[in-house]
This record gives structure tokens, C-alpha cells and sequence, in this order.
């Protein structure tokens, strides 16, 4: 295999999680009780045989720093590694400045001197399975200057909002970048992974610098379609994007289903996390459960239905949680009902007796609070 | 805080036959529990917390899977420069040629080398096979402070059931006056757990001692303890609260999986000041089905519940299939429990199939009933 250099990198701006996001970049977010959704890119990355991964991170690098450097993702620890990168410049007056590209631009040598031949550089924001290795495989078959990864969906009128969406010509080339505005159900969704040359890569990072100190990666492949042979590659499975409070809610509701859990994370592909070395769950007597996807560490004696139980979360006597998203660390006191809510981590719930959101706005309880 | 200069030298070797199918080719530290577990887990995990960073973990019979598992001292943080878990198994010697273990004094003999190449100044003895959670620690600050030559760990049992273990006779300053294995008329009940510190270089002397020794039995409690008690040394008594539990039989280990579904059975793995540590796979977390019943259950990840499971265990791995009722059971990694299936008071071993609609159990039989691969082939040959 050519010698491949992973990029993970970080959000761009149209990922707004409300609430979660003011603790920590969505790669570092707790997702199905258990994960970060960065386990999800990095096992990805690993599985594929891509052990040399630089890892980009936005803003409050605390939790996914933790996260990444207590987690073996199964790379030879000496042979590879996750190196993070972290902005040295502050943009803390103009959030609108901290793009992709300005963070490549930063951090050039340290790219350079990997030396490699090839680039994947994909996205912090989402989840889906792919083995790179085929892509690159097809990348390098197909003769393309870039290969972006993709997924068919249904319902782009709702979801994937001010991503990116393109057009397919019959070489399975791409002729167009749109942003998705919600005008059509049916849209090739661009999973903002792109397979390059290191050289292209390079490239196209001075150009986008020199275009605009606004421009992002997916800006300026957009603008190349013209000038360079951009090849679609077809992603199949589950995938999700997780740019808003209701898509990180949907996702954890649709791949707690057994089959897409099981699809998603099995022994062939599996994803890797952090250990906390919880013990296993006591379901008391009186706790009813169903439909729920629970991790380690709980004490459950009340009733959870259709929903997400995080690591170490406590739910008492008579409390009944429905299509909820509780984060590790919780404590659902007597009696309280929710429904529809994403509940942070460290909060307790014990005087406010009912909260209720909706499917499509769920209610957000802060991280630590105490209500 | 500062490392003591003690080296755990746990005793791994024993095959556990009372465990039958599931020591066949594990051997019994090994084997699974409480879930997420390896017994194991227990011993390596309280030498961590205890600020024990040298382990060695001497294996024998079918090791291969305890020797893999042991060697990764990362899993219990036992990884520090200097230290970690060496796996001593025999080996051939210059002058001796090949020996096995013969006797737990014989298998710290054989391993002197060790002890002396990590320039112990404590030995901690520990047994592979016991469910506790216990701070050496502590344990060696009330050695040093007695100015003792050995101190060795007791817990009070009933007396009507000291006639099952090593019962320590002793004084009222808690030094062992007498040592009786197993007494028919017990003086005291206080038992032996099997942990025990010696100071090195006294502990060096008697071991090179009873190795010459043709007719010693090569054990700590047979020959070392009555040698050390001959000699007028100074053995101290450590009384020790809490749970413990040898889990030698398929109904002691059944018993210890089901005190973790009670409240205060004194086992308490929720203490996060006091974690037990083990692999952790990269499993799902557990899916509990839309029909799914659970009552008191102990459940970990990777395990799918769709059917009902009351008073139960059920480990890694483990499918609960639709319609099946699993009751006062546990059910060990990657078992499937088919369609229908009905299981009372019963112990599944690793990655057995139950077969759709089989009911296995009796709610008030007198022994739990150990399914096992061959025991499912055998019915499955009868029907």
C-alpha cells in the first residue's frame, strides 16, 4: 500500500449542536452511551490500515485530547499514531477565520514530513462506515485528481442542511457543489472525505489561502470541477451528520436499532473507544427496559423506554425516561419523567419532575446542571 | 505516593477441577465473572490499587489462555518503568533439569531468581481464585508496624464451617499461636484467605530449607507456617472485613455472581475509589429489545436482551433470544439462549448454543446445573 497519511479534521461552520457544543467539539461528544463520536472517523481510519493520522481540533481541545490519548484505536504504538493538532493562532475575536484550510496551512511541515503519497482527509461530524483502503484503491484505479466520498439520501429537505450536495455525470465524475438548502428530498449528499495526492493536497490548500482567509477544503474542491477530474465514490450503509442538536438526537435514536448497530459496529469493523473500566449494569427489581441501548455502570430501577443510557447513570425509583439521550454520569431522580430530552453529563435531575421536548426539538439539559 | 518495595507473587497454577467443563482448557483463574470479569481480575486489580507494581503470576496447568491475558499489564494499569506482570511458568533449570510446580512453596522456591532479580524486600502470596476486594497496602503497614516475620490475611467464618478451612489460633495481641488445616474441633474462627506477606529474606532462608526437604509436602500451609511457628518466628494475624469468596465449585460460583444482584452483599463494584480492571473488548453496548422483561439483572455490554431475564447474570456477548426466560441463571460470554428456551438456576459456560424451545433447570433443584457444550450435544443426542 502507498504510504497514506489519515486527516481528521475538525467541524466546519455550519456545525451548530446547541448546547453540547459549548463544552466540547463535536468530535469529543458522547454518542450511544458509550462512544465519542470521533471513535467512529478513527476506527474507520484504523481498520482500513491507516495507522498515521493527524487529527485536527477547532476549539476546547480538553475533552477530545483526553478522549484520543487514553484510547488504543489498535495502531502499533510505535509504528503509528494520532498526532493532535491544535490551533496555535487565537480566533477566539473571529470564529469565522478558524477554517480548515488556515489550520493545514499552520501545520504544513508536519504533514510534510510524513512524506506521503496519498491524503484521506475526512470529516469530525459524521458517522458512517467505509473502508478507505478500497476507496483509495478506486481513487487510484479511476484516475481521478480527487475522490469524494458520498451517500444517496432521501430526505436532504430536512436533514444535512448547508452541507454539501453534487452532481454526478456518467463518468461518475462530479460536474457540480451545491449547498444544500433543503430545496429537494433526493440528493447526493457529499460526506466531505476526499481522497488526493499530497501534492494535490498542498495545492489546493495554498490556493484556497490565497483565495480567501474564509475558504475551507470543500470550497475550494468546489470551485475545481472545472479545472480537475473529481470522482464520486458511493458510500453504502448508515451515515449520519451530526450538525445540529436534532441530527445528534436522530442518530443516536436510529443506530440504537439492533440491525444498525450490528451493521455499524461489529468484530470485522469494530469502532474503538475509551475504556472506564465500569462494572456491568444492576437492573433492580421494579426497573422495566425496553427498546433501549444502556452502557456499563448504571443502576436502573426505574423505567427506560426508546431510549440512550450512558456510562455510570443512576435512575431511581418511579422516574420513567422515554425516547430520551442521557450522557454518562447522570443521576434521573424519583419520579421524574422525561421524554424527548438530551440530557448532558454530571447533571441531576430530582426537582423538576417533568421536562418534555419533541422529537424534532428535543430539550437540552446543561452539562453539571442540577434541577 | 511513593511504591513499596513489595512484589505480589500470585498462585495461578490449580486447575480448579471442581469447576469440570469450564476449567477443561482454562484454567480456573481464568475463568469468566460477573459479567465482564476474569476471576483473575480481582487479585491483579487490588495489587494495582495497592500501589504494587511488580506482579508475578505463576501459571501451570493449561495456561496458554491465562498467560496471554495476565502478560498485559496495561489492562490493570500494572505498567509502570520497572514494573509489570511477568508470567512465571516452570521452566528447565542447569541443575534440575525440567520440574513442574510441586506445592505453592515449591513454586516461590523455583522462582527465588525472580524475587531476588527484583530485589523484593516483601513478598505478597496471593491465590488466583478469590472474589475480594482487599488493600494490601494496609495489610503491609500492619506487618512493618508489628515487627512481624510473616502476617497472613483472616477472615472470621462460622464456626460450624471452620472445619472447611485453615483456622489461625491466636494470642490477644492477634499473633498466631497455632495453625490447624482444616480442624475437626476448630479452636478459633478465624481463616486463613491465602494472602499472605513474608519478609524476603527470612521467607528465602525456610524456602531453601524445605526444598531439600524430601518428605515437605512443599506447602505454605502444611510446612512454611509450621516451620516458621517451630521456630518461635513472629506471625501476625490480619483480620480482614468484607466479602470474600473462594469460588472453587459451580455452586460457589453461581452464588458469587448472584451476590452482585444484592444490595449489600459487602461486594461493591460500583466503588469507583476501588475499581476491579479487565479487558475491555470492543463490544456494543447492551441492547435491551422492544420486548424485552428484565428483573434484577447484572448485564454488560456486547450482551442482547430480547427476551426475559429475572434474577440473572448475563456476560459479554451474550444473546438472549425472543420469547426465552432466563431465571436465578448465569450466562456466560457469547452464549445464545434460543427462541423460547426456559433456564432456571443454571450456569451457562462460554459460547454455548442453547437451542430454541430447550428448558434446562429446576427452580428448586440442590445443585445448580452447569450447561455445557457436551452436556447440549448429549440432549441433543438423546432427543
Amino acid at each position: 500500500m502507498s504510504k497514506v497519511l489519515g486527516i481528521l479534521n475538525f467541524e466546519p461552520n455550519y456545525v451548530h449542536v446547541r448546547g453540547l457544543e459549548d463544552f466540547r467539539p463535536i468530535s469529543a461528544t458522547s454518542i450511544l452511551g458509550r462512544y465519542r463520536v470521533i471513535d467512529f472517523m478513527l476506527s474507520n481510519f484504523t481498520n482500513s490500515g491507516i495507522d498515521n493520522i493527524k487529527l485536527f481540533i477547532k476549539n476546547r481541545p480538553r475533552s477530545t485530547v483526553e478522549h484520543v490519548t487514553h484510547t488504543s484505536y489498535n495502531i502499533n504504538s510505535k509504528r503509528g499514531k494520532i498526532h493532535l493538532l491544535h490551533g496555535d493562532v487565537d480566533y477566539s475575536n473571529n470564529d469565522m477565520f478558524n477554517v480548515d484550510i488556515q489550520a493545514f496551512k499552520t501545520y504544513m511541515e508536519f504533514i510534510d514530513v510524513e512524506n506521503p503519497s496519498y491524503v484521506i482527509i475526512a470529516p469530525s461530524h459524521f458517522i458512517f462506515k467505509q473502508d478507505f483502503s478500497e476507496m483509495l484503491d478506486y481513487h487510484i484505479r479511476s484516475k481521478n485528481d480527487i475522490t469524494v466520498l458520498y451517500h444517496n439520501s432521501n430526505n436532504a429537505d430536512r436533514k444535512y442542511l448547508m452541507g454539501d450536495t453534487i452532481v454526478i455525470d456518467k463518468n461518475q465524475r462530479i460536474s457540480e457543489f451545491h449547498k444544500n438548502r433543503g430545496k429537494y428530498k433526493k440528493a447526493a449528499i457529499s460526506l466531505e472525505t476526499y481522497v488526493m495526492s499530497a501534492l494535490t493536497f498542498k495545492q489546493l490548500v495554498e490556493e484556497a489561502s490565497m483565495t480567501s482567509s474564509l475558504y475551507s477544503l470543500s470550497d475550494i474542491i468546489s470551485d475545481c470541477t472545472k479545472v480537475m477530474k473529481i470522482g464520486a465514490y458511493a458510500n453504502h450503509g448508515y451515515f449520519a451528520c451530526i450538525s445540529t442538536l436534532t441530527a445528534y438526537y436522530e442518530a443516536n435514536m436510529e443506530i440504537k436499532q439492533e440491525k444498525e448497530l450490528l451493521k455499524l459496529i461489529n468484530d470485522d469493523w469494530p469502532i474503538y473507544t475509551m475504556t472506564n473500566d465500569s462494572c456491568p449494569t444492576l437492573y433492580k427489581s421494579g426497573a422495566k427496559v425496553s427498546g433501549s441501548i444502556i452502557a456499563n455502570g448504571c443502576q436502573i430501577e426505574g423505567t427506560v423506554i426508546n431510549s440512550v443510557i450512558g456510562r455510570n447513570v443512576v435512575v431511581r425509583e418511579g422516574a420513567v425516561i422515554r425516547d430520551s439521550v442521557i450522557l454518562p454520569d447522570t443521576l434521573i431522580d424519583k419520579n421524574v419523567k422525561l421524554e424527548c430530552a438530551v440530557v448532558d453529563r454530571l447533571s441531576i435531575i430530582t426537582h423538576i419532575k417533568e421536562l418534555k421536548g419533541t422529537k424534532e426539538e428535543p430539550i437540552y439539559i446543561k452539562r453539571g446542571d442540577r434541577i | 505516593m511513593k511504591k513499596n518495595n513489595m512484589v505480589a507473587m500470585i498462585l495461578a497454577g490449580g486447575r480448579g477441577s471442581r469447576l469440570f467443563d469450564l476449567t477443561k482448557k482454562v484454567a480456573k483463574p481464568a475463568v469468566h465473572f460477573g459479567g465482564k470479569y476474569r476471576i483473575i481480575d480481582f487479585a491483579l486489580s487490588n495489587c494495582a490499587n495497592s500501589h504494587i507494581s511488580t506482579v508475578g503470576v505463576l501459571v501451570q496447568y493449561e495456561s496458554i489462555l491465562l498467560s496471554s491475558y495476565s502478560a498485559r499489564g496495561s489492562t490493570w494499569g500494572l505498567d509502570s518503568n520497572g514494573g509489570g506482570v511477568y508470567v512465571l511458568s516452570p521452566r528447565e533449570k542447569d541443575e534440575t533439569g525440567l520440574g513442574l510446580y510441586n506445592g505453592t512453596a515449591d513454586a516461590i522456591y523455583q522462582n527465588l531468581d525472580f524475587l531476588d532479580q527484583e530485589d523484593a524486600e516483601y513478598v505478597l502470596i496471593l491465590s488466583g481464585d478469590h472474589i475480594y476486594k482487599m488493600n494490601y497496602e494496609k495489610m503491609l503497614k500492619a506487618h512493618i508496624d508489628a515487627g512481624a516475620d510473616a502476617t497472613i490475611a483472616v477472615i472470621e467464618v462460622p464456626l460450624k464451617e471452620a472445619s472447611r478451612f485453615g483456622i489461625m489460633n491466636t494470642d490477644k495481641t492477634d499473633r498466631i499461636v497455632e495453625f490447624e488445616e482444616k480442624p475437626k474441633q476448630p479452636k478459633s474462627n478465624l481463616a486463613s484467605m491465602g494472602v499472605y506477606i513474608f519478609s524476603y529474606k527470612t521467607l528465602r532462608k525456610y524456602l531453601k530449607e524445605d526444598a531439600k526437604d524430601s518428605e515437605s509436602s512443599h506447602d505454605f500451609g502444611k510446612n512454611i507456617i509450621p516451620d516458621y511457628l517451630r521456630d518461635g518466628l513472629k506471625l501476625q494475624a490480619y483480620r480482614f472485613k468484607g466479602y470474600w469468596k473462594d469460588v472453587g465449585t459451580i455452586d460457589s460460583l453461581w452464588e458469587a455472581n448472584m451476590d452482585l444482584l444484592k444490595d449489600n452483599s459487602g461486594l461493591d463494584l460500583f466503588d469507583a475509589s476501588w475499581k476491579i480492571y479487565t479487558d475491555d473488548p470492543s463490544a456494543t453496548p447492551q441492547v435491551i429489545g422492544e420486548d424485552a422483561n428484565i428483573n434484577n439483572a447484572f448485564i454488560t455490554q456486547g450482551a442482547i436482551i430480547n427476551g426475559d431475564v429475572e434474577h440473572s447474570v448475563i456476560f459479554s456477548g451474550a444473546e438472549i433470544e425472543e420469547g426465552a426466560k432466563v431465571k436465578d441463571s448465569v450466562i456466560m460470554n457469547n452464549v445464545v439462549v434460543g427462541k423460547g428456551a426456559k433456564l432456571t438456576r443454571c450456569l451457562v459456560a462460554d459460547d454455548v448454543k442453547v437451542p430454541d424451545g430447550a428448558v434446562l433447570g429446576k427452580k428448586d433443584s440442590n445443585e445448580v446445573l452447569l450447561v455445557s457444550k457436551a452436556l447440549i450435544a448429549k440432549a441433543g443426542g438423546a432427543q
